[in-house]
């Protein structure tokens, strides 16, 4: 390791100017190095800085936000200083960037062959302007690593145009085209040559991605920043575009800064991890390193909220308590402190530096600098007393719902879904996106029509309900939605939003719903206080709280609860969980857990039914399925479920799908 | 259980309001001023003008400074100030009609359009057939069937704006229904005519702020064409365009004759799209 680094960020500082005129210290003091070839894994919540990181890294800061301090140079250039010219040569040629959404990232009017033909006329242009500055600096960098690969990759592609002084467009295109085939196949599209003339729509998603992969790729960058780019996919599909990720760095050399908030996905894709916390950088060290041994207590108790495949279904995890620290307040101590159960005096009041531990491992912990021993273990998950469940509930037969698309063409959401549910009991329903969860969840709550089939409720039929027994189903039947930013009327107080379910069942009378409305709120660990403010001034976590108070105000036996938790962050998923599960318990609810995220269904489920294309393809006991799955699609997805334990970690096996109970 | 307080400290400061947030911006302050100036000049015409604004002299087409005609007199000897504060107080008793009416009327066919899925055709379609025809020649035909004064004016404007405010307010009524909150209300029981007056309806409203000051401002101009053309209020009652009409044949030897209308309504027309950029950008945010 005695090559220079390739980026060196050094004390970044970024701040936002709020409306109010305030300041907001979103990245404080962020130091770290990246060398040719590594992955560097960027790891927190959502507010801890990490995407501001990157966008600061390019000039790229949004709206109001300025880099306030700090420098961050690539191949000793700095970046912070570069006028807007300079900046966008390096955008693209010499750091490329990956976007979290594959959807809405390609112009859904242009072929994938216009968008990567753009992308290369863009840089053929800016080689031609800078062709000298660039080919002066590659031989710089690449005396001192001869096993550039750069060099090596670009031996097969016909590029003769760009180096004509005066290159004729005819051919100019085709070596684009070839070159734009030649992206294609490295990423991973079959029949690149045919698949050129075709439009984003007639993509999947992780197809998208590795398009959006290849358009980062087309500037051959030394460096490829990847902003959470597997967060819209499924697990399978992640776990293929990770692979991709993996395969690109070996063959091409390029260093990968990987943004994720999914412990699982560094596990799986980085040799090295900055954890960051409140906009300051925690703990830095080799991957391996810091999942089996975390210095910083942020890091423990990240590692210990995430929830493992392994853990048995009826068990509980601890979160981290609180809340993450407000950025528009100066920071005294430890940005952590606060929710620390291990914090000192001192670390409410002095900053603690991030100190080399060992050789390759940084934390920013005054107490943990001291600490011999490594910190104790996490509390493994306790099993719940979970009474058994009671009578039948709900009950579906041969539900059946389909779109109709544009012509003749439709859409089959629902295809002979079956399924039971009683008093007390939890079902997990677990699937990609496209499986028909969603539609099955409005389906049982009456919010969408169900084209065929019978719904049972108490064993009544209430499959098509007239005006008077639909608001009495309604009562009985409660729903907890995934997003809890869209899901909250943003003009109307907590109080009216929880109130209104009281309103319109008639629940008490009109005087007594203050009294309710404060006794939800309670109920779901809130203060009732909150009962005046409007959502706007909730954190992610706080909002799904007020989202399951509303459902339960009519009291209803059945709670179907859509991805209640996969919009939130991992210390806050086990919050919600734990309350979902309590809820139960004092409340006798019936549960239908709709979830893609295995580990976590598994966790609260009694019964899982594992969905595909709109058909349930197997159903069993919680433990029972996931430690001995019977259909391959099952298999599929217990295999790709990314675990937080490094690779090394592993059994060799780990990866087929029988391994994977041990 | 997880006990958990309300973590997030309630903010010091209140957030404001964002429509006074917006309007107290360098942009909303100028664009108030310059509006609230026009309008204060209108409501005080009886006041500050000093003469009729029909009143005759003996003087035709004094210059500005003559004593007692501050900014001089037009071709029949009627003081300018006089006629343009009149004309000020005369066009926005206009507008502040015809605009509300507009939104008003197109609100309700909006609300029409959101009940039914045939009644929603029938309104589109409807606002097609208002849209296809130009403003002017929908207030030629509409004066031609009326004969000119007060109420064509009105009635053009009005009916020029029902299209905008109907289509505005049905797109936004088209968003907020497929919002998740929407569906969180219907689950939770909420009846139909609920979830649009205290769910949809206060979501969809901000467009329409912005939009009722951008129609002010299209009013001025409507009225200010159609009283050029002679087909507005009837002379001699002053308005904005009907003096600015009335200067045109001596636009070479008397250029002030023309300055005070066109000098109002720039000033009214900038104040109203200051204003309404600076409603649009805060509600953007």
């Amino acid at each position: 390791m005695t090559t220079p680094p390739l980026l060196e960020v050094q004390g970044l500082d970024v701040e936002f100017t709020t409306p109010d005129g305030g300041g907001l210290h979103a990245v404080r003091d962020v130091s770290f190095t990246l060398r040719r070839g590594e992955t560097l894994a960027v790891v927190g919540e959502s507010g801890s800085g990490k995407s501001t990181t990157a966008l600061a890294l390019l000039g790229m800061l949004p709206g109001t936000g300025r880099i306030s301090g700090g420098s961050v140079r690539l191949d000793g250039e700095d970046l912070v200083t570069a006028g807007e010219d300079r900046l966008r040569a390096v955008r693209g040629v010499r750091i490329g960037m990956i976007f979290q959404d594959p959807m809405t990232a390609l112009n859904p009017v242009l072929t994938i062959g216009r968008h990567l033909d753009e992308v290369l006329r863009a840089h053929a242009g800016r080689d031609r302007a800078a062709g000298r500055d660039k080919a002066s600096r590659g031989d710089k960098a690449t005396a001192g690593d001869s096993a550039d690969p750069r060099t090596g990759g670009d031996s097969a592609v016909p590029r003769s145009g760009r180096d004509k002084t005066a290159p004729r467009t005819g051919r100019d295109r085709a070596a684009r085209r070839a070159r734009a085939v030649e992206l294609l196949h490295l990423v991973g599209i079959p029949e690149p040559e045919r698949r050129l003339d075709d439009h984003p729509h007639q993509f999947s998603g992780g197809q998208r991605q590795r398009i959006l992969i290849a358009m980062a790729l087309a500037g051959e960058p030394d460096i490829l920043l990847a902003d959470e780019p597997t967060t819209a996919l499924d697990a399978t599909v992640q776990d293929q575009i990770l692979t991709l990720l993996g395969e690109l760095t070996r063959t091409t050399g390029t260093a990968v800064v990987l943004i994720t908030h999914n412990m699982g996905v560094v596990a799986r894709a980085c040799e090295r991890v900055l954890v960051m916390y409140g906009g300051t950088v925690v703990e830095d060290g080799p991957t391996a390193e810091v999942l089996t041994r975390p210095r910083h207590p942020y890091t423990a108790g990240l590692l210990a909220a995430v929830l493992r495949l392994s853990a048995p279904s009826g068990t509980r995890l601890v979160g981290i308590p609180g809340t993450p620290p407000d950025l528009r307040l100066p920071l005294a101590g430890c940005a952590f402190a606060a929710r620390c159960a291990l914090a000192e005096d001192r670390c409410h009041t002095a900053l603690p530096p991030l100190v080399a531990l060992t050789d390759t491992v940084r934390a920013a912990c005054l107490p943990a600098a001291e600490r011999a021993e490594p910190l104790p273990p996490p509390v493994p998950p306790t099993p719940l007393d979970r009474p058994a469940p009671g009578a039948v509930v709900l009950t579906a037969e041969g539900i059946r719902k389909t779109y109709k698309g544009r012509g003749r063409r439709s859409f089959t959401a629902l295809d002979d879904v079956s399924l039971s549910l009683a008093a007390g009991e939890t079902l997990g329903i677990v699937g990609e996106s496209g499986s028909g969860k969603s539609t099955l969840a409005r389906v049982l709550a009456h919010a969408h029509p169900a084209d065929a089939g019978r719904i049972l409720l108490d064993g009544r039929d209430v499959t098509r309900p007239g005006r008077a027994e639909l608001h009495s189903v309604r009562r009985r039947v409660q729903m907890v939605f995934q997003d809890p930013y869209a899901s909250l009327n943003p003009r109307m107080t907590v109080g009216e939003i929880v109130a209104e379910p009281l309103r319109a069942f008639r629940v008490g009378a009109p005087e007594e719903r203050p009294a309710r409305v404060a006794e939800l709120l309670r109920l779901v660990g809130l203060d009732p206080a909150a009962a005046d403010r409007h959502p706007r001034s909730f954190s992610g976590g706080q909002r799904q709280r007020i989202g399951i108070a509303r459902a339960l105000a009519p009291e209803p036996a059945v709670l179907i609860c859509d991805e209640p938790v996969s919009a939130l962050d991992v210390s806050v998923q086990a919050q919600i969980v734990g309350l979902l599960t309590d809820l139960q318990r004092d409340l006798g609810l019936a549960l239908v857990f709709i979830a893609h995220d295995l580990a976590v269904v598994r966790q609260v489920s009694h019964r899982i039914a594992v969905m595909h294309g709109g058909r349930i393809v197997e159903t069993g006991g919680a433990d029972e399925l996931c430690e001995r799955p019977r259909d391959p699609y099952t298999r599929a997805l217990l295999a790709a479920a990314p675990d937080p334990v490094p690779v090394a970690a592993r059994p060799s096996v780990a990866r087929t799908p029988e391994a994977v109970s041990v | 259980m997880t006990a958990q307080t309300a973590a997030h400290p309630p903010l010091a400061r209140k957030p404001r309001h964002p429509y006074r947030a917006a309007l107290a911006t360098v942009r909303g302050r100028t664009g108030l001023t310059l509006v609230g100036l026009v309008v204060l000049a209108g409501l005080l015409a009886p006041l500050l003008a000093g003469h009729g604004p029909t009143d005759q002299s003996g003087l035709a087409l004094a210059p500005p400074g003559t004593p007692g005609h501050p900014l001089g007199t037009d071709d029949l000897g009627r003081d300018l100030l006089a006629r343009l504060l009149h004309g000020i107080r005369a066009d926005l008793g206009i507008i502040a009609v015809a605009v509300p009416l507009g939104a008003v009327l197109g609100c309700l066919f909006a609300l029409a359009a959101a009940a039914h899925p045939i009644a929603d055709t029938v309104v589109q379609r409807t606002f097609d057939l208002i849209l296809a025809f130009p403003g002017l020649i929908l207030a030629l035909a509409v004066t031609a069937v009326l004969g000119p004064g007060r109420l064509p004016v009105i009635l053009v404007i009005a009916l020029a704006e029902i299209p905008v405010f109907g289509r505005l307010l049905r797109t936004g009524i088209l968003v907020q229904s497929g919002r998740e909150y929407v569906t969180a209300a219907r689950v939770g029981g909420t009846s139909g005519r609920r979830i649009l007056t205290r769910h949809i309806l206060p979501n969809a409203a901000d467009p329409l702020v912005v939009q009722i000051a951008v129609s002010l401002t299209v009013a001025v101009f409507i009225e200010g064409a159609m009283s050029f053309l002679g087909v507005g209020v009837r002379p001699p009652e002053p308005t904005l365009g009907a003096v600015l009409s009335q200067s045109m044949p001596y636009l070479a030897q008397a250029p002030h004759f023309a300055a005070g209308p066109l000098v109002t309504v720039t000033a009214l027309v900038l104040g109203l799209s200051l204003t309404a950029e600076a409603l649009n950008r805060e509600i953007r945010r």
